[in-house]
């Protein structure tokens, strides 16, 4: 979807009363991966059978993240970009704390508040009350603070009545509009976005984009994976291009951009 | 995370879990009950061992297996059962664990109901000394707690322990004293290894012979204690070593 351009000029501004949000210096995660012996499975079906037995499998090492310093201070938005596999979904794992790094220094002043993979965690059996209960238990949130957010949760994602029902019975769209309200549903410090959340028809997209923005604007700080250009060129004031888990060029996000373009 | 969270998180588990049957978590209670009925009526039949000595032992032994089963089968997939919650970020696996224990104890109080019938109709005193029974019941979720931690960061990595223990448990279940009772005044003879070298008897027998008003032997309070202290030695090592991994892992 290509939405967000404009930026709210004030906003901007604060950067120049800059704290120091994130700093990372040498970033490193290397994982150990286990991987098939062979792979010509294809060429011969008894491989399955020895895979399924034996198993002989190699270990080794996976370096994901490699050296990644950067600094990140109070009002900056960076732009994470780069191909599929180049790291950036790792990066802000990293970053919420997901992932621990193997090696080198990382300091978060504040809190992490990272918005992945919206559904996950979403129980097909429960109603949508109740997952709004489990997901907001899970996000933190006490029994109060939980009760106090539902009406405007059920609000935003227009299900009134249907809040009732099991999430099975829910149409995609309906699951989505869940999901995205109970996901936004609190104000982050930091925030991490995995790619920027749009979801529904038109209108509901608007309404979408608009809760976003008032989130990025709250928020003292942000990183965003994608790969979206004009999104990032109109939310980022920084750009950081990755390949294979390396820094290749980080700067304002013009530049950035002119750099991975090129 | 909010204290309020790890009882409510428990709690509609279940309530999802059984939302649509018509008994709800009464089926945790029925089907052990018949099976002490049956078994009791079994070995009463064929003069194995008198009813009011041998269905309280079957009751409690058998509540108190399933509250020990359940902690170790579900360690090494509590972290691969949380997996939302942990890729979610916000959820520490200490929390994921404590929830996972906190369900698995849930059960275990709802079938404490089967204690009342068979207790009343065996007019089974409880004393003073049955209280220890709660002191064992405690430990035992302390070590099922360990145990989970522990495990569940080994079964993360290695998918082979969920099945190797769903194995041992199986026999464990048959080796352990529960649908048979130790001959002479509670141990001895050809059965000795398979009461000495069990923990889970020593386990099980910290809760049951306090209801039973029988004594417990030196050698369980070790055995348990002992468990406790390598347990509490074993969990730091592995999860300052291991705990990283488990995002990865699951």
């Amino acid at each position: 979807m290509g939405v967000i351009t404009e930026l709210n000029p004030a906003t901007k501004r604060k950067a120049a009363a800059s704290a120091l949000l994130i700093s990372t210096e040498k970033l490193t995660l290397r994982v150990p991966v286990i991987k098939p012996h062979d792979r010509k499975l294809m060429a011969n079906p008894s491989r399955i059978l020895s895979d399924l037995y034996l198993s002989r499998n190699q270990r080794s090492f996976a370096t994901l993240l490699d050296g990644v310093s950067f600094e990140l201070r109070a009002g900056q938005r960076l732009g994470l970009i780069g191909h599929n596999g180049a790291g950036k979904s790792t990066l802000l794992r990293v970053l919420a704390g997901i992932y621990q790094p193997s090696s080198g220094k990382l300091i978060i002043n504040g809190t992490t508040k990272g918005l992945f993979d919206i559904s996950m965690g979403m129980q097909q059996q429960a109603t949508g009350l109740e997952n709004i209960y489990l997901r907001g238990f899970q996000m933190g949130l006490g029994l109060s603070q939980i009760r106090d957010l539902i009406p405007e949760v059920i609000e935003f994602a227009e299900l009134g009545h249907d809040i009732e029902k099991p999430l099975a019975t829910y149409s995609a769209g309906m699951g989505l509009r869940l999901a995205v309200a109970i996901s936004t549903m609190i104000e982050p410090d930091i925030l991490l976005l995995d790619e920027w959340i749009g979801a529904g028809d038109a209108e509901f997209a608007k309404k979408v984009k608009n809760r976003m923005m008032g989130l990025v604007e709250q928020s003292r700080g942000l990183v965003l994976a994608t790969h979206n250009i004009d999104l990032m060129k109109g939310l980022c004031t920084h750009g950081m291009v990755l390949d294979n888990g390396h820094v290749q060029f980080i700067g304002e996000v013009e530049e950035a951009l002119a750099w991975y373009a090129t | 995370m909010q204290r309020s969270a790890m009882l409510y998180i428990p709690l509609l588990t279940f309530l999802i879990r059984y939302r649509r049957t018509a008994l709800g978590p009464l089926w945790l209670v029925i089907g052990p009950s018949l099976f002490i009925a049956v078994l009791g009526y079994l070995y009463a039949e064929i003069g194995a061992a008198p009813p009011e000595q041998f269905i309280p032992h079957l009751a409690v032994g058998l509540v108190t297996w399933t509250l020990i089963g359940e902690f170790t089968n579900k360690a090494p997939t509590v972290y691969q059962r949380g997996r939302a919650n942990i890729m979610q970020g916000g959820m520490p696996l200490g929390d994921i664990v404590l929830i996972d224990a906190m369900t698995t104890v849930i059960s275990f109080l709802h079938q404490l109901i089967i204690f009342i019938p068979v207790f009343l109709i065996y007019s089974i005193p409880l004393t003073a000394y049955s209280l220890v029974s709660i002191l064992g019941c405690g430990l035992l979720i302390v070590n099922g707690i360990l145990f989970t931690r522990i495990f569940g960061i080994l079964g993360s990595r290695y998918r082979d322990l969920s099945e190797v223990i769903k194995a041992i448990m199986r026999i464990a279940f048959l080796a352990t004293p529960i649908i048979w009772i130790p001959g002479g005044t509670g141990r001895g003879g050809v059965m000795e290894a398979f009461l000495n070298y069990n923990p889970f008897y020593h386990f099980l027998e910290l809760v049951r012979a306090p209801l039973l008003g029988n004594p417990i032997e030196l050698t369980s309070w070790l055995a348990v204690l002992g468990f406790t202290f390598v347990g509490l030695l074993s969990e730091r090592v592995i999860t300052n070593r291991y705990a990283r991994y488990v995002p990865l892992w699951v």
